[in-house]
């Protein structure tokens, strides 16, 4: 008993630790951020309000930053499943995209199927179609060795253009610039549906969604044998080899689960928010903040969806911000310095060194007396 | 002790920034205070516009759409308010931003097409506007422009103006928009000068000027001596390499020969988004809102042309230009806007 | 392309590949030097943005496209110690850095942008590099580069220290190779190939800073690092097989294929070539991996 509370005390501290860091570090980019407002001429209090109130201000508010907070939650997640198996899937943007379309026409190609089937087809062909554009991906790496990050990287600029594609010819709506509407039997429930609170707000249930793919990515990376041998692949994959764990099976398995994720977030996109794809002139960039997301959360699906949290009120401050005059860059800023922080240990690190020379010193100083 | 000393001393300049950093702005109101009167006869009115992903500083749609809004804006005293995109889903939470801010929100860009629909539904008691697109709620209020009619005028300039009777056109990310541009400008070189061939490319992005001026160079090489643009941030490049090689440019949206270092931009298709937006605040001003209109600018309306600030078109290409116009204005002239009508499109004699 | 000799397109093609190769050779050396020495460099991206952006700002300042010259490498070779600093004495993950790098240097030149010209989108025109014969002078320095890196990385001391520290850090550090120090100066090196990669757009191919008209090259760099196997000669290759996508999309005009096949052509050659001919890419094998000293 005494020493289960102990143990429970001495990990409860660690936790702490673990926490206490990065919310240091994130303070210190919000004063960074500060001077740097205040540099231009702004109040720093001003901008902060505005971006609180434009985030979290109301339940509208809140609905519309968790919209966005589902997106990072399952690209995050995305990213960090590939990173357990050490490699860098920077093609979750052509994931997210190929998602997205294959959403839409899943979504429009089907009618008359009831609500639960229909939704559950169109989820599955948005989480299918990223996980087959990712699966190129990991058999050219487990097959012929071409590195993941130049794939990913060309991958992406050719599911925008096939999107763009499908977009202006097969899912066209004649003289638009934006695909065909999914029926309303592919749509995701909306809040606003029974709260008056979210009227205002397109949250859907795929925040809930997002949070149950945490959970199973957490369980698929812990509880099983799977996630054991994805991560000993990730640690060394030759002792993996050595140790009867085939390196190329898990390295294919793994990008294909990182694109089911990245997958399922552009089919939720398509289903809950935009009911259909717009004619791309750039990245989502939703890629790129998975990276920021994942690496902020240190690669773990609870880590994932706090850091998922704090990117989405940053982005969904930032519209507010802009109204109060405030230059849209500085959120981009505050962001960089964050992640620059954060996800460095930075405040770790130098709080380390101190305690390191101090201790050094006093070694010294005893010394000296001896 | 020093090295927790040195952490404490940081740590209080920090604080102490931070709190000098909200005193010093705190302190404006007070002394701003003799100007609080002016706020009040301040009349009840804001707006403002929010821009697509491309944003402001392009130097030509969406600057275009704010000078507008900043026209209005002096003339009834009122400081508009911008919000740019930097996601397209975030076009209908924008928009819901805006409208909870100000009285007018102006929304520039046919991608913010549906989204404009869902915000107006979600706010009936605001009132909106839209370029580029046709919404049909009765609080919006919708602006668009035939682009086909003022690419064609460019594109006769265009057709005449060629020695080697090739000319090109570059457009961005293919679409119906840049569509309209690209069949206008066709027409009207086909209309004064059947034997000329145009070259058509398009870039595949609207931010990528190097890739623009690639484009230009390989299409001068293949002896186009006239360019028509209709990239965004590309056509900075097409320009550049006009004024490297020997072939003129021809600008789009606002006039843009001061884009140019060399006076190399013959002349430039101009879309008066700035009229647009305009109009919107101004009709809303003076209680003449038209919700639920839809205006569609073309050159009977001066809603499109062609602007000559280099004074690069001789007279009588200018004739020529004019007498199209007219043509054009009064029905003779019915310029494609699709591929399609312009299979079918029969060049009628400009004379 | 009827009236238009074959010569004349073989012409485009080639002048073009290498002009659309230019910015990239450079950014891709200096991802070369970065990783040999045993630092990911995914912040090129974002260095070439702000070597791009300070090439413009000092030409714009003094006049002389030289100074701008001269200031991108600067500001991309501080840049570069940051990231130096970053993953050698902070041993913060090296891909977090570089993204951060990126992020931070779109937001911020956007920033400086506003601050500087009082408008967005893009600055005014400056004096720059004019193009001499078919190139600027930044094709010319780009080719003599990748001579001086592969005799610098395979010919001198420096080089065979350079690659000791990224394939075994420990053993060039009992043999008295100063690990830190050779990282710190490859990826400083590093910042400063990547800026002038940035300024070859900016004062070479254009005379002015546009946000985001890097436009992904500094990935695509990247690419073109692993694809040419880690080896300055193989990345400028690269950097040129891309260029050559590239060129064939111009004269690609009025042919019956989709636009969106023809824009996303070198993306799909690149990927094919990678995996056909150049197969399993394996880097230094200490890199990504920061170095502790009294590591066991």
């Amino acid at each position: 008993m005494e020493s289960g509370m102990n143990e429970f005390k001495e990990n409860l501290i660690k936790t702490l630790k673990e926490i206490a860091y990065p919310l240091v570090a994130i303070f210190i980019s919000v004063i960074a951020g500060g001077i740097l407002v205040y540099a231009v001429g702004k109040d720093p209090i001003v901008a902060y309000t505005a971006m609180i109130k434009g985030s979290l201000g109301d339940w509208n508010k809140f609905g519309e930053t968790l919209v966005t907070v589902t997106s990072l939650i399952l690209t995050g997640l995305s990213i960090a499943f590939a990173f357990k198996c050490n490699l860098f899937n920077i093609g979750v943007e052509g994931q997210f995209i190929m998602g997205a379309i294959a959403a839409v026409w899943a979504g429009w190609a089907f009618t008359g199927l009831p609500a639960v089937v229909h939704l559950t087809l169109t989820l599955l062909s948005g989480a299918f179609a990223g996980g087959l554009w990712a699966s190129i991906i990991g058999l050219l790496k487990a097959k012929v060795g071409s590195h993941e990050v130049i794939n990913g990287i060309m991958m992406n600029y050719i599911a925008m253009y096939t999107s763009n594609y499908l977009v202006r010819t097969l899912l066209n709506v004649p003289g638009k610039a934006y695909s065909v509407d999914i029926a309303d039997t592919a749509k995701l429930w909306r809040f606003s549906q029974a709260f008056e609170q979210f009227k205002h707000s397109r949250l859907h249930i795929g925040i809930i969604l997002s949070l149950i793919a945490a959970l199973a990515a957490y369980y698929i990376l812990n509880k099983t044998v799977r996630g054991y041998e994805i991560r000993a692949v990730g640690i060394n994959p030759h002792a993996a080899e050595y140790g009867g764990i085939s390196v190329r099976k898990n390295i294919i398995l793994s990008m294909i689960v990182s694109g089911l994720f990245a997958g399922l977030a552009g089919g939720i996109m398509t289903t809950g928010v935009q009911y259909r794809v717009n004619n791309l002139f750039g990245f989502t960039g939703y890629g790129l903040d998975g990276i920021a997301v994942s690496l902020v959360g240190n690669n773990h699906p609870i880590g994932v969806i706090l850091s998922a949290f704090l990117f989405g009120v940053l982005q969904k401050g930032g519209p507010l911000m802009q109204i109060q005059g405030i230059p849209k860059e500085v959120v981009g800023i505050i962001q960089g310095i964050i992640i620059l922080f954060v996800a460095a240990n930075f405040v770790k690190v130098v709080t380390e060194n101190i305690k390191l020379n101090r201790e050094l010193k006093k070694q010294t100083v005893k010394e000296e007396v001896e | 002790m020093f090295k927790k000393g040195l952490v404490l001393v940081l740590a209080l300049a920090m604080i102490m920034a931070m709190f000098t950093g909200c005193a010093k702005p705190a302190q404006a109101p007070v002394e701003e205070a003799p100007e609080t009167p002016a706020e009040e006869s301040k009349p009840e009115l804001s707006f403002g516009m929010i821009t697509d992903i491309g944003g402001l500083g392009d130097k030509s749609f969406n600057d275009s759409a704010w000078e507008g809004l900043q026209k209005a804006g002096k003339e009834l005293g009122v400081e508009p308010v911008i919000l740019q995109s930097t996601k397209q889903e975030d076009y209908e939470a924008n928009i819901g931003n805006m409208a909870q801010s100000v009285d007018l929100s102006i929304a520039v860009g046919y991608l913010m097409e549906q989204a404009m629909k869902a915000g107006a539904e979600q706010y009936p008691d605001m009132k909106f506007g839209i370029i580029d697109t046709v919404v049909n709620a009765p609080n919006v209020m919708s602006v668009t422009f035939k682009e086909h009619e003022g690419s064609f005028l460019v594109g006769v300039i265009a057709g005449l103006t060629t020695k080697s009777n090739v000319v090109a056109f570059v457009g961005g990310m293919e679409g119906p928009l840049i569509e309209k541009f690209e069949v206008g400008f066709r027409a009207g070189v086909a209309s004064v000068n059947p034997n000329a061939k145009v070259l058509v490319n398009y870039t595949g992005a609207f931010d990528n000027p190097d890739k623009g001026k690639e484009i230009a160079i390989s299409q001068f090489k293949q002896k186009a001596d006239v360019i028509y643009h209709a990239s965004g941030a590309c056509g900075i490049g097409v320009i550049q390499a006009a004024d490297e090689n020997d072939f003129w440019a021809i600008g789009v949206d606002q006039d843009q020969s001061s884009v140019s270092k060399n006076n190399k931009v013959l002349c430039s298709m101009i879309k008066r988004v700035d009229v647009g937006t305009y109009t919107i605040v101004k009709s809303y001003a003076d209680n003449d809102f038209g919700g639920g209109k839809a205006i569609e600018l073309g050159l009977k309306e001066e809603g499109v042309g062609y602007g000559d600030g280099g004074n690069n078109v001789p007279a009588e290409i200018r004739a020529v230009a004019d007498k199209a116009k007219e043509l054009v204005v009064n029905g003779t002239i019915i310029v494609p806007q699709t591929r399609e009508e312009l299979e079918a499109f029969k060049p009628v004699e400009i004379k | 392309m009827e009236g238009v000799g074959m010569f004349t397109i073989l012409g485009i093609i080639v002048t073009a590949s290498i002009r659309s190769a230019t910015p990239l050779i450079f950014a891709s050396l200096g991802g070369n030097f970065s990783e040999r020495s045993g630092v990911f460099n995914i912040g090129l991206e974002g260095i070439m943005t702000v070597g791009a952006f300070s090439a413009v700002f000092f030409s714009f300042k003094t006049g002389s496209p030289w100074a701008g010259l001269l200031g991108a490498m600067i500001v991309g070779g501080l840049f570069g110690l940051l990231l130096a600093f970053m993953s050698i004495y902070i041993k913060a993950n090296q891909v977090i850095v570089g993204t951060a790098i990126n992020i931070l240097a779109a937001s911020l030149t956007t920033f400086l942008l506003v601050e500087i010209w009082g408008r967005p989108g893009q600055t005014d025109n400056v004096e720059y590099f004019k193009a001499v014969g078919p190139f600027n002078i930044f094709t010319y320095l780009a080719f003599v580069m990748v001579f001086i890196s592969y005799y610098v990385l395979y010919k001198t001391p420096f080089g065979l220290r350079v690659r000791a520290v990224g394939e075994h850090p420990r053993a060039a550090d009992t043999l008295g190779v100063n690990v830190y120090a050779i990282r710190y100066i490859c990826v400083i090196i590093s910042g400063i190939l990547a800026g002038i990669g940035g300024a070859s757009l900016s004062i070479g191919s254009m005379s002015l800073f546009k946000e985001g008209m890097v436009a992904g090259r500094g990935f695509i760099a990247l690419a073109a690092l692993i694809f040419g196997k880690w080896n300055p000669i193989g990345a400028a290759l690269a950097c040129l097989f891309f260029g050559f996508a590239v060129a064939l999309e111009t004269v690609g005009n009025n042919l019956p294929v989709p636009n969106e096949f023809l824009n996303a052509l070198p993306y799909i050659m690149t990927m094919f070539a990678v995996s056909g001919f150049v197969g399993r890419a394996v880097g230094p094998a200490a890199g990504g991996i920061p170095y502790e000293k009294g590591e066991k």
